[in-house]
């Protein structure tokens, strides 16, 4: 992304951030230290840019869409229910709402990152979010199955709806390990054969 | 489609993904790449969904068939071809040069742009002033363009064409494949100037002089597996005989039940003798009666060196059952090559075939095979500096044109010439400009393999972002404008669509052409009635000067030299796929290098043995190359395959063999003008150097072990106790053995073996059930009768499941990590005189063994049993000890020795990304394409539904022409391999001896001798 | 323990020349003085070789298991033989200690602490085989039985993770009952030495102070050891014979296997004994302690294990022969005549026919002699078990997937080094702990200060270490 974008990032950061979690946005280096240091602020208010930015090119608070705005999930991960992946939404849903004067906004903050969105828009290029969750590469997670199976997206994910910075659940929640997967599979007496998720 | 194909920025952007991450999955990082970009789209194409497979059809330009392909796409990439079951040709199947198209276009060392040859050196260049440069040399040659293609669709030919005649120009073409004396032939028997279409469907007694119509005859897969419907026995106990007349079995050769070893060129006079005795009775040889008087029997014999009672018997079983003949093919192209293809027509139609076997209106190939006869013209016209420009698209002639023809002197004499290859070849290596020109399933275009079909070809993704190409149509376009001479509209898309417009409106159906062009673009081929013309049955008058007899061969060298068509390279167009070059010879089972077939006898004569290398000396120059000793070759004759020895393609194909056309004159066959291939003799001396091929071959006996048995037809329908109690002494090789006795000969436990193989109890299941009740129990049935060993299955496995290849020293080694191996049995094969032939070809995978040697021994579980009846390989629990390797008896499991997965890019976008990629100190073999299974459970889960029989099909049944391989689930009593598991030819390999009880069922090869003792 | 008689009676066949518990202490201990030039010279090689072993070992952890010669269908090669040979070699010692003394042979003192060091230093080096020819070292210990979130254990019907638990085993049994034979000799090197090493001696003596309790209690574990480590001796070989006979493959799969490896270790074991002795009894000057008597009973032994061995082989051929089974009938003619013919024949002359010199007493009592042939007997107890794993897997049941295996210089470079790994520690051990059994030499030796008169007893002389017993 160019660098015009980058020194606009650091003006928001600089702006939202008191001096104290500056340090975590400059290390780029462990994003999740720095969300979930910051992760607390952005539950409780929902709104939470600044932090985001360490980790991603925009800040997008899954707390104001998924949260106070009640989106479904699957309004962006649009593939979750059929396919085995869950999809990242294309810019083009974003500008589906923030299309210029669609949805208003109330902070500026907030502002400043949908118009980051729209130059992408514009620009015909794709934002390169950075990824999250991730199981390993010899594991098959059929995202369609669990779902069908009548499971929330936040029993994997955690309380998606109140993160202002998405995140990996805290350990406690669920570490994405292989025995947590089958410490869920022996509760749900569902099949544990090696090949249903590794092959 | 269109508007998102013309919208690049897509499916390029989601490229980028597959760059950054989704190339498939590595067993390497298991933790969290925070670092890793997930890159979605702008705007979501309509026909992708992430992580689920988009398919678009095409067709194969492998060779000049034109079968109809399907192509899997995974998020805008290309990750597997497959056969398009609408289409006529192919009917779903694909062979193994089909599946290697894919490593072309991934391959590593395409062009990865224009370039410009500046004093010797190859300099980047824009596209732009490329074709400002060539538009400049073409203005300033005045006319004198020449454009040497290979065989190319009608919008492509058509669009050549209009360029060559507005620019001022000729178009001669250049295919290493062609059957331009047949063609002729047929011109003259019939006086339709055509390839007949030879229908193999219902014929009882087929016989053929040599065409390897299941490696590269005109349409192998469409013929391959027309002869497995009809060779192969049906449930009536019938099966169509194969005779096979030549000096040397290719593998088509090898799936007949006779063998006559005439000597090279005696197809007319065998082919004659037959038709004389058959026109004797019948007699309706119009204009070649007296020929016929010529050629009695004994003539034949005499020329021959048969039994007179031998032409006479084949003759009598050729008229008295629905019959067809083919001729020579491309190894048997002598100098009187037309005339033994006259000799076979005529053969034909005294039988009264031609309309009805041999058909020459319907389904007749009209791919245009020109003679080498244009070439030689243009090349004096370019030794004599008559070319100013030449233009070289789709064809090698520099390599695959005998030395002596002078074309490179001429070539290198013609002052500007452009190459539009698409990666290096030994023509564009001497071109001035190369403007690579995209793989075919990166751009559009169409065939039209027989009169009435009509197929297209469209990109199936943005071209790979590596290599920067354009489609050499568009290129022409452009440069006519720039050389201000322009051409109809400005893309070779508009083209294609003009052309199917007016095809559109010829057709006059109803629907609107978006609606009807969608629908062609959707099921990849449009059919129409061909007007109906009569089948011209009877013989015309010949109007060329013809001799029949056996041809002169140059030279007085000891052997004759067959220099055949390769299965696997055809004439070196796909030399440098990795996957060809490993997969071995179906024939002689050697990998990567090249190899000279001696009979053992001549071999023992000469004092040499496998891997001693010999040289060959023709008249018209000499090779070294190691001797691969082959009983199904005649003493007289020696044989090297084509497509070896390239010098300057790619990093896979260079150096391997050698160029067999070195040793071959530049002669053109008369009438038909067709370059001769077996025109000289040679000479072999032995060098005292020895080389190690890369084989896979361990023994070609099956030293009495029944591995592949056989049943002589007589004795089908008579054995009470069929299915899995088939194969008693003298069948299966094992007597009955009560069941203590089988386990103390290796079984693991007490396993109860009574019953059927679907009743077996299952291992595995303490591990947990699937969600309903009604677990599937997954089995194989592979007919023996059917299978050809043609090794398409091998290549279709290896792209599906990401099985890398390890090159020529870790084959030698006998690492090759093939999750099919093919064996090859010799039974009966004697070159000295006609007969029995018997070979025996069993594809061996992993057998899934319901009481399995590997999965006790495993020491972490990594081998063991699925609820569903698998023999599940846990990759990532694997700690590499090899123990289930050397437990299993059928040697299907195969290590990774070293990260053999380390491609160089892009050749790694081929991955299917639904299947983990295995790095060092992994065992890995046949999961039964789990991944598709899981596939198809999740959807019918997701669904609500029950999985139907034949949803589920692994790759090597995908892509089997013979149609020899049946997978399903065996608990399903309707299922067709619950069924083929009852017939009375199924065994199970070794079963009887150590108890595995496998999941793969064989039905056994199906023999008109007797097979008498154990070893068969 | 035997009563002083039997025991002088014993001593006096066994060592003529010794009539001084003071010379044992002198003789022995002087083998722990400051090493010469021959030692450092030895042990400098022994090093290279350890260095040949880790580095060779490293490359193939770097480059992936592809550099070995091991191919398909040959999935195990040097690397399991050389495994097999060091388990056979460790079998000695604790046959020796322990069932010897059970039998009360009367010449093991002397020799068995050699042994001892042997067995915990051969299975030292064999048990690093098994990490070494897996083709993910890094993922091993899943080998081993522990309690996790995935609900993963190892495969109990596998042998290979019988063979952890049994190598395992065997490891801690036969070195504790090394170390525990040693206490009352390290009591008397710590009296004798000084600085560092007296330091060292007493901690190792455990305060060791010859009271009539220690010995009674010495005795008493001792005993229980040997009784406990006896089975063991059996236990072992069986199991890892079991690798192959409990596989279906030619020439693996058969009942004979368990009594024959153990045979064979036993074979291969005193042998490497012998090999041993020879050259420490002549640079230690031990012809007083390894008399000829010792050699003659250890060839025995080799002599009769050899005849078992030999009979084995014949078993196998003819229940190859008489089974009628072409994979097996065909797999041991391949064995006598095929690729491998070499290997089998090196096997067959070296522990079938050489070791019939041995019926002779001359050759028995010729020490160049039995160095001679236990050399020729380790090389083919080598060869034995290459022909066993190689050959078998080089012809299974399907002949198109029929191999060859060639190994590789690495894989080379490891087996070599391997032999540099085992005398690396025995060189260390001949120089920091008394390669014979002083305590127990001394009971079978007749002590002088009881037949000396007067109140003045032999104490001031070796004060920690008086025979017990009385």
């Amino acid at each position: 992304m160019g660098v015009t974008r980058k020194i606009g990032i650091a003006a928001v950061v600089v702006t939202v951030l008191a001096g104290g979690s500056l340090a975590f946005v400059q290390d780029g280096q462990d994003a999740n230290a720095a969300a979930q240091a910051a992760a607390p602020a952005g539950s409780s208010t929902g709104d939470n840019y600044g932090n985001d930015a360490g980790i991603q090119p925009i800040a997008f608070p899954h707390a104001i869409h998924a949260g106070t705005n009640r989106i479904d999930c699957a309004y962006c991960h649009y593939s979750a229910e059929r396919s085995v992946s869950a999809g990242i939404p294309p810019v083009s849903t974003c500008m589906g709402c923030h299309a210029a004067g669609k949805v208003q906004v109330q902070s500026e903050q907030g502002q400043q990152q949908i118009e980051m969105v729209q130059e992408y828009w514009n620009d015909g290029e794709t934002i390169p979010w950075v990824r999250i969750h991730k199981v390993a590469d010899h594991v098959k997670f059929p995202h369609m199955r669990h779902i069908n199976a009548g499971l929330d997206c936040t029993q994997c994910h955690g309380p998606v709806q109140e993160m202002g910075v998405l995140q990996q659940p805290d350990p406690a929640w669920g570490d994405g390990k292989m025995g947590w997967c089958i410490s869920c599979h022996v509760e749900q007496d569902v099949s544990r054969d090696c090949t249903v998720c590794h092959y | 489609m269109s508007a998102d194909m013309s919208s690049g920025i897509k499916r390029r952007d989601f490229l980028k993904v597959v760059g950054v991450g989704g190339v498939g999955a590595g067993l390497t990082g298991c933790s969290t790449e925070s670092a890793e970009k997930l890159l979605p789209y702008v705007v979501p194409p309509e026909d992708i969904t992430p992580g689920v497979a988009t398919w678009y059809t095409s067709t194969c330009n492998g060779c000049s068939a034109g079968c109809g392909m399907w192509v899997r796409t995974r998020e805008g990439r290309v990750v597997k071809v497959e056969g398009n079951p609408n289409h006529p040709v192919s009917e779903g199947a694909l062979c193994q040069r089909g599946h290697a198209s894919l490593q072309a276009l991934y391959a590593p060392d395409r062009y990865t742009g224009p370039m410009q040859r500046v004093n010797g050196e190859l300099q980047p260049i824009s596209w732009d002033e490329a074709e400002a440069l060539l538009a400049e040399r073409i203005q300033g040659a005045a006319g004198n363009v020449l454009f040497i293609g290979g065989a190319m669709g009608p919008t492509m030919a058509d669009l050549v064409d209009q360029f060559l005649s507005s620019v001022g120009g000729s178009r001669v073409e250049w295919e290493g494949l062609n059957e331009a004396p047949l063609r002729e032939a047929t011109r003259i028997a019939f006086g339709r100037d055509v390839v007949p279409h030879y229908e193999f469907e219902g014929a009882e007694f087929i016989l053929s002089f040599g065409a390897d119509f299941i490696e590269t005859w005109v349409s192998p897969v469409q013929y391959q597996r027309g002869f497995a419907r009809a060779a192969g026995v049906d449930d009536e106990g019938r099966k169509g005989e194969f005779v096979y007349v030549g000096p040397r079995l290719n593998l088509t050769g090898q799936n007949a039940d006779e063998w006559v070893p005439i000597p090279a060129g005696g197809e007319a006079a065998v082919a004659l003798g037959m038709a004389s005795v058959i026109a004797g009775r019948i007699g309706n040889a119009g204009p070649y009666a007296e020929i016929l008087q010529a050629y009695s029997p004994e003539a034949a014999a005499e020329a021959t060196g048969l039994e007179a009672a031998t032409i006479r018997e084949l003759a009598d079983r050729f008229q008295n059952a629905p019959s067809v003949a083919m001729g020579p093919g491309v190894a048997g192209q002598h100098r009187n090559a037309t005339a033994a293809n006259l000799a076979i027509h005529i053969l034909n139609s005294v039988a009264g075939n031609v309309g009805s076997r041999v058909r020459l209106v319907e389904n007749a190939q009209s791919a245009p095979s020109r003679p080498y006869g244009e070439v030689e013209a243009a090349i004096r016209s370019m030794a004599s500096g008559g070319v100013g420009v030449v233009m070289v698209h789709g064809t090698n002639p520099a390599y695959g044109l005998p030395p002596a023809s002078g074309f490179n002197d001429a070539f290198a004499g013609v002052p500007f010439k452009v190459s539009f290859a698409t990666e290096p070849d030994e023509t564009a290596a001497m071109a001035d400009l190369i403007l690579p020109d995209r793989h075919f399933l990166e751009a559009w275009g169409d065939a039209s393999p027989r009169p009435g079909v009509y197929s297209l070809q469209q990109p199936a993704m943005e071209s790979v972002p590596h290599f920067d190409s354009k489609q050499t149509g568009d290129v022409l376009l452009s440069v006519a404008t720039r050389a201000g001479s322009p051409v109809g509209p400005a893309t070779t898309y508009d083209h294609l669509r003009n052309r199917w417009q007016s095809l559109h409106q010829s057709v006059g159906v109803a629907q609107d052409f978006e609606a009807w062009w969608r629908g062609a673009l959707k099921s990849g081929v449009v059919e129409v009635p061909v007007p109906a013309t009569e089948e011209p049955v009877t013989l015309r008058q010949p109007d060329a000067a013809l001799i029949f007899d056996t041809p002169a061969f140059d030279g007085d060298g000891e052997f004759v030299l067959m220099v055949y068509p390769s299965s696997r390279f055809g004439d070196g167009k796909q030399a440098n796929s990795a996957w060809m070059q490993e997969l071995p010879d179906p024939v002689s089972k050697i990998a990567w290098h090249g190899w000279i077939e001696i009979h053992p006898a001549a071999a023992e004569r000469l004092g040499v043995d496998k891997g001693d290398v010999v040289t060959v000396t023709s008249p018209h120059g000499a090779v070294e190359l190691p001797v691969f000793t082959y009983p199904g070759v005649r003493e007289d004759t020696v044989a090297v395959q084509m497509g070896m020895g390239r010098q300057n393609s790619g990093r896979y194909a260079n150096g391997n063999g050698v160029n067999a056309m070195t040793l071959l004159p530049a002669e053109a066959e008369q009438p038909s003008g067709g370059l001769v291939h077996l025109a000289t003799r040679v000479s072999v001396v032995p060098t005292g150097d020895v080389y190690r091929l890369a084989t896979i071959e361990g023994s070609d006996s099956q030293s009495g072990r029944g591995i592949a048995p056989a049943a002589y037809i007589g004795s089908l329908g008579h054995s009470e106790d069929a299915g899995y109690e088939g194969e008693g002494e003298g069948e299966g090789g094992y007597e009955e053995k009560p069941l203590e006795e089988m386990q103390m000969l290796g079984g693991f436990g007490a396993v109860e073996v009574e019953g059927k193989a679907a009743d077996w109890p299952l291992p595995g299941t303490e591990r947990g059930d699937y969600a309903d009740p009604e677990t599937p129990r997954w089995a194989m049935a592979i007919d023996l009768d059917k299978c050809t060993g043609c090794s398409a299955c091998i290549v279709a496995c290896q792209s599906e499941n990401n099985v890398a290849f390890v090159g020529e020293d870790q084959v030698r080694m006998g690492r090759d990590l093939g999750w099919i191996r093919l064996e090859r049995y010799y039974e009966t094969v004697d070159a000295s005189h006609a007969g029995t032939l018997d070979v025996r070809h069993l594809p061996m995978l992993c057998q899934h063994c319901n009481n399995a040697p590997c999965e006790p021994v495993c020491p972490v579980v990594a081998a063991y049993h699925t609820p569903d009846g698998l023999n599940g390989q846990v990759y990532n629990r694997c700690v590499g000890t090899r123990y289930c390797a050397n437990n299993c008896p059928y040697k299907v499991r195969v290590y990774n020795w070293y990260s053999y997965a380390d491609v160089p890019e892009p050749l790694n976008w081929q991955y299917n990304p639904d299947v983990t990629i295995r790095n060092t100190g992994i065992m890995e073999k046949c999961s039964f394409c789990v991944q598709r299974i899981r596939e198809v459970q999740n959807k019918a889960v997701v669904e609500g539904r029950a999985i139907a029989d034949g949803e589920v099909v692994p790759a090597c049944q995908q892509s089997c022409p013979a149609e020899a391989i049946v997978f399903g689930n065996i608990k399903d009593s309707t299922s067709r391999v619950a069924e083929l598991a009852e017939n009375e030819r199924t065994y199970r390999v070794l079963d009887k001896l150590i108890n595995t009880q496998p999941a793969v069922h064989y039905l056994k090869k199906v023999t008109f001798h007797e097979v008498e003792d154990a070893a068969h | 323990m035997a009563t002083l008689t039997e025991a002088q009676k014993r001593g006096a066949l066994a060592h003529p020349d010794v009539d001084l518990h003071e010379e044992v202490n002198r003789d022995i201990l002087k083998m722990l003085s400051a090493p010469g030039k021959g030692w450092w010279f030895l042990f400098s090689l022994a090093v290279l070789g350890v260095g040949l072993m880790f580095g060779s070992w490293g490359w193939q952890i770097y480059r992936g298991i592809g550099v070995s010669g091991l191919t398909s269908p040959v999935g195990w090669g040097a690397y399991i033989t050389t495994f097999v040979f060091w388990v056979g070699i460790a079998h000695s010692g604790t046959l020796i200690s322990a069932i010897l003394f059970l039998f009360r042979a009367p010449w093991r003192q002397s020799i068995y602490r050699m042994a001892e060091a042997m067995t915990v230093f051969g299975v030292m080096t064999a048990g690093l085989f098994p990490l070494i020819h897996v083709g993910r070292v890094w993922h091993a210990y899943w080998l081993i039985p522990y309690p996790n979130a995935r609900y993963l254990w190892p495969n109990f019907r596998s042998p290979l993770v019988w063979d952890v638990f049994a190598v395992t085993t065997y490891f801690t049994v036969s070195s504790v009952f090394f170390y525990l034979g040693m206490v009352p000799d390290m009591a008397a090197a710590r009296d004798k030495a000084t600085g560092f090493r007296r330091k060292l001696y007493r901690v190792i003596a455990l305060g060791w102070r010859g009271t009539d309790r220690q010995w009674h209690h010495f005795g008493k574990a001792y005993l229980f050891l040997a009784a406990l480590a006896t089975p063991l001796v059996l236990s072992v070989h069986s199991v890892v014979s079991w690798d192959f006979a409990m596989s279906i493959v030619p020439g693996w799969h058969a009942t004979v296997f368990a009594p024959y490896f153990v045979a064979g270790a036993i074979f291969s074991g005193v042998a490497m004994v012998i090999t041993l002795a020879v050259p420490i009894r002549k640079v230690f000057g031990l012809e007083a302690y390894l008399t000829t008597k010792h050699f003659d009973a250890m060839a025995k032994l080799v002599m009769l294990t050899s005849m078992i061995v030999f009979y084995a082989y014949l078993t196998e051929f003819f229940m190859a022969w008489y089974s009628g089974e072409p994979p097996e009938k065909q797999m041991f003619w391949n064995r006598l005549f095929g690729h491998y013919w070499w290997a089998t024949w090196i096997m067959l002359i070296c522990n079938g026919m050489i070791p019939l010199m041995l019926w002779f007493k001359r050759v028995r009592h010729s020490i160049p002699a039995l160095f001679a042939i236990t050399i020729f007997i380790n090389i083919g107890m080598w060869f034995e078990r290459f022909v066993i794993i190689v050959t078998s897997l080089s012809h299974e049941f399907a002949p198109f997937a029929w191999g060859v295996y060639r190994p590789s210089l690495t894989e080379m470079g490891i087996v070599i080094g391997s032999f540099g790994w085992f005398s690396f520690w025995f060189l260390l051990f001949i120089r920091l702990l008394p390669p014979v059994a002083i305590a127990e030499l001394k009971e079978v030796i007749p002590p002088r200060m009881r037949r000396t008169s007067g109140g003045h007893d032999g104490h001031d002389a070796v004060p920690a270490t008086a025979p017990a017993g009385d």
